[in-house]
């Protein structure tokens, strides 16, 4: 795993996906909201977190998430997550995530239920 | 330009409006820039500010109107309404305690105590609703995190004991580790019983120099803090690349394990903050999991091992079953009896017995180096082998000469075995044999005396261009031959002491007369007798050859 987290950012329609690499921490987080609220303000209606090569997520990665999730649903927006390793998966339920943002096992199942307005 | 109104015209319904939005959170402006513009637009003033207090003090205002950038907050705030400079600053209050202030430029003073009042008790409530809010969201997201730490150690327990990969489950102690304490790095080393690394893992960059690593002893039970990692050392090794430190040995009682340290705290804003106590539990907890997981992990390394090495030992034990004789052949003129006792650890022993042509029978008792399957292949050479070549062979040695090519040329390297040939003539009594490093064969003459007959040669397939020497002896009626393997002799009792020849010729001389395989069963008996149930590691094989 990267030491830092890379992020990748690929838009299809009004569908922005987003690939992590690494450590979702104060760093990787603010570079996730960073590019989700570029990807909001260009026009983006729903966003999808890949976390496929994100093997940990900390507290305060977790509470921007937390923060791009608000800002998401202030826009009427959607923010789903995918691929996440059992332990992020459990991590996001606890925090709450899980309470507004879908979690789907893989991008595909993902983009077919945001598009479908999921 | 705004100026301000009276009560009477003061619009109402458009303050209640941005009220009402700010309470549901709007799409852009965060809650103080909204509040301020209903402020703003109810009050006439030409410019609001609203600064909301948090834990920490007071958080930068939202703004509305044209000159709002000259409002600048006085410190401290007054305590109740009224003009500071232009500006008049209202305490936004409920229930007794302030939870905000707001600033306004161009209320004329005549409207001051008014415009105070009602925004103060109306924005009041609003911004004390507000803060609470807040508050509530962020003690449910520390309960959340407490439950995530609680859950956490309990599926630690779940999966570690679960998981018996080993660099799997030091990697789930690292992250877990390193996200439950908002470290920003972590490093988990492991050790084996020699004290070299078993497993290392850096997260988020190395901080504890690698060559340290041995040597870097943290007291066994609770973590050490060092929030002055960057200056002071972290029980007693200077750490590079952290600013703060925590860190805990992995250790099982009596034994080190390895340590887990975790390196800079992470916080909202990018500072790095101190580990506290509860981080360094935490931490403890963590360690005391991983290490019954780890050691857990290493004994069931352990028993894999102890299982391949059983599976290879019966594997071993099967060819060479299926080598040994199952019945020796009935010749007119001699008896034969044979015993094979394969000990734990298979040392590869074999023996077999051919008849040849004219009557005559031919025998061998071979013991090869090495032990379980190797040795086993090399006793399955070397019966192909004998069997290929005893036609073919001119003589006894030329047949052992034959064998020794043979094994040089297809046997693994530094591979060797002993060996007792001999060739029986039973019409004339003639024995011719060969014996290749082996132990003495005894022959027990039908008079009582006793004869040791020693290797006339060095091991077969041991040194480059041997040869052996071809020794004869006449049987006489009732004379026994005993070969046997140094599994016999060599058997040890409690205090380590040898079976040996002597026992051995003793046995055979007592039982000279009976029936072989009663004296083969009977051997063998006083052998495990002598060894009062000590665990043997070589086999024991004995072949008996009576002349009638």
């Amino acid at each position: 795993m990267s030491e830092s987290c890379k992020i990748q950012v690929e838009r299809r329609g009004d569908v922005a996906i987003f690939q992590t690499d690494g450590y979702i921490n104060n760093q990787g987080g603010e570079e996730i909201a960073r590019q989700a609220y570029a990807q909001l303000d260009g026009g983006a209606r729903a966003l999808i977190l890949n976390l496929e090569k994100t093997r940990i997520v900390n507290s305060i990665g977790i509470s921007i998430l937390i923060e791009v999730l608000e800002k998401v649903m202030d826009r009427k927006g959607v923010l789903a997550f995918c691929a996440l390793t059992p332990t992020i998966d459990k991590t996001f339920r606890i925090m709450g995530l899980a309470q507004y943002a879908a979690i789907y096992p893989t991008q595909d199942e993902a983009l077919q239920a945001v598009a479908s307005g999921g | 330009m705004s100026s301000a109104s009276s009560t009477s015209s003061r619009p109402l319904a458009s303050f209640w409006k941005e009220l009402h939005a700010a309470s549901r959170g709007g799409e852009d402006r965060p809650l103080p820039a909204r509040l301020a513009e209903a402020a703003l637009q109810w009050s006439g003033a030409r410019a609001a500010t609203i600064h909301l207090r948090d834990k920490d003090g007071w958080s930068g205002g939202g703004q509305s109107g044209d000159g709002a950038a000259g409002l600048v907050a006085p410190d401290p705030f007054p305590e109740a309404a009224g003009f500071v400079g232009d500006a008049l600053w209202i305490p936004l209050s409920a229930e007794g305690e302030v939870h905000g202030q707001l600033g306004l430029l161009g209320v004329p003073a005549r409207e001051a105590e008014e415009v105070a009042a009602f925004l103060g008790f109306v924005l009041g409530a609003q911004v004390a609703a507000h803060r609470l809010s807040r508050q509530v969201k962020g003690a449910e997201f520390e309960i959340r995190t407490r439950l995530l730490e609680l859950e956490s150690l309990y599926d630690l327990g779940l999966s570690l004991g679960g998981q018996l990969d080993l660099g799997a489950l030091a990697d789930e102690v690292l992250f877990r580790s390193v996200s439950l304490t908002d470290a920003g790095k972590g490093t988990l080393v492991l050790f084996d019983d020699g004290g070299r690394i078993l497993y290392e893992n850096n997260l988020g960059g190395g901080f504890v120099p690698r060559d340290r690593f041995a040597s870097w002893r943290i007291p066994d039970g609770e973590a050490v803090i060092n929030n002055s990692a960057a200056s002071l050392p972290t029980a007693g090794e200077r750490l590079s690349g952290c600013e703060k430190c925590l860190a805990v040995s992995i250790a099982v009682p009596g034994r080190r394990l390895g340590f887990l340290a975790v390196a800079d705290k992470e916080s909202r804003d990018g500072s790095v903050l101190d580990f506290t106590p509860t981080d360094a539990r935490l931490l403890s907890l963590f360690a005391n999991q991983a290490a019954a997981a780890i050691e857990t992990a290493r004994l069931h390394q352990d028993a894999i091992e102890k299982e391949r090495i059983e599976r290879e030992l019966e594997l071993a034990a099967a060819i060479q079953r299926e080598i040994l004789p199952r019945f020796l052949p009935a010749i007119a003129g001699v008896d034969l009896a044979a015993a094979n006792i394969p000990a734990r650890h298979i040392g590869g022993d074999y023996y077999d017995v051919f008849p040849l042509s004219n009557g005559r029978v031919a025998f061998l008792v071979a013991d090869v180096s090495g032990k379980g399957v190797p040795a086993a292949l090399l006793v399955s050479t070397v019966h192909a082998a004998v069997h290929l070549q005893i036609d073919e062979a001119k003589t006894i040695a030329d047949l052992v000469s034959r064998l020794d090519r043979h094994l040089r040329r297809f046997a693994a390297t530094r591979k060797f075995l002993t060996l007792f040939f001999g060739l029986l003539e039973p019409d004339t009594g003639v024995l011719r044999y060969v014996s290749a490093g082996h132990n003495p064969a005894l022959l027990m003459r039908v008079n009582g005396e006793r004869e040791q007959l020693d290797s006339t040669g060095v091991p077969v397939g041991m040194l480059p261009n041997s040869s052996w020497r071809e020794e004869v002896r006449d049987l006489r009626p009732g004379d026994l031959l005993c070969v046997y393997s140094d599994g016999l002799t060599e058997a040890v009792d409690t205090a380590d002491a040898e079976f040996g020849l002597e026992r051995l010729g003793a046995d055979l001389s007592s039982r000279r007369e009976l029936p072989l395989r009663q004296i083969c069963d009977e051997v063998l008996g006083e052998v495990a007798a002598f060894a009062r149930g000590m665990p043997q590691y070589d086999d024991q094989t004995i072949l008996l050859v009576r002349r009638t």
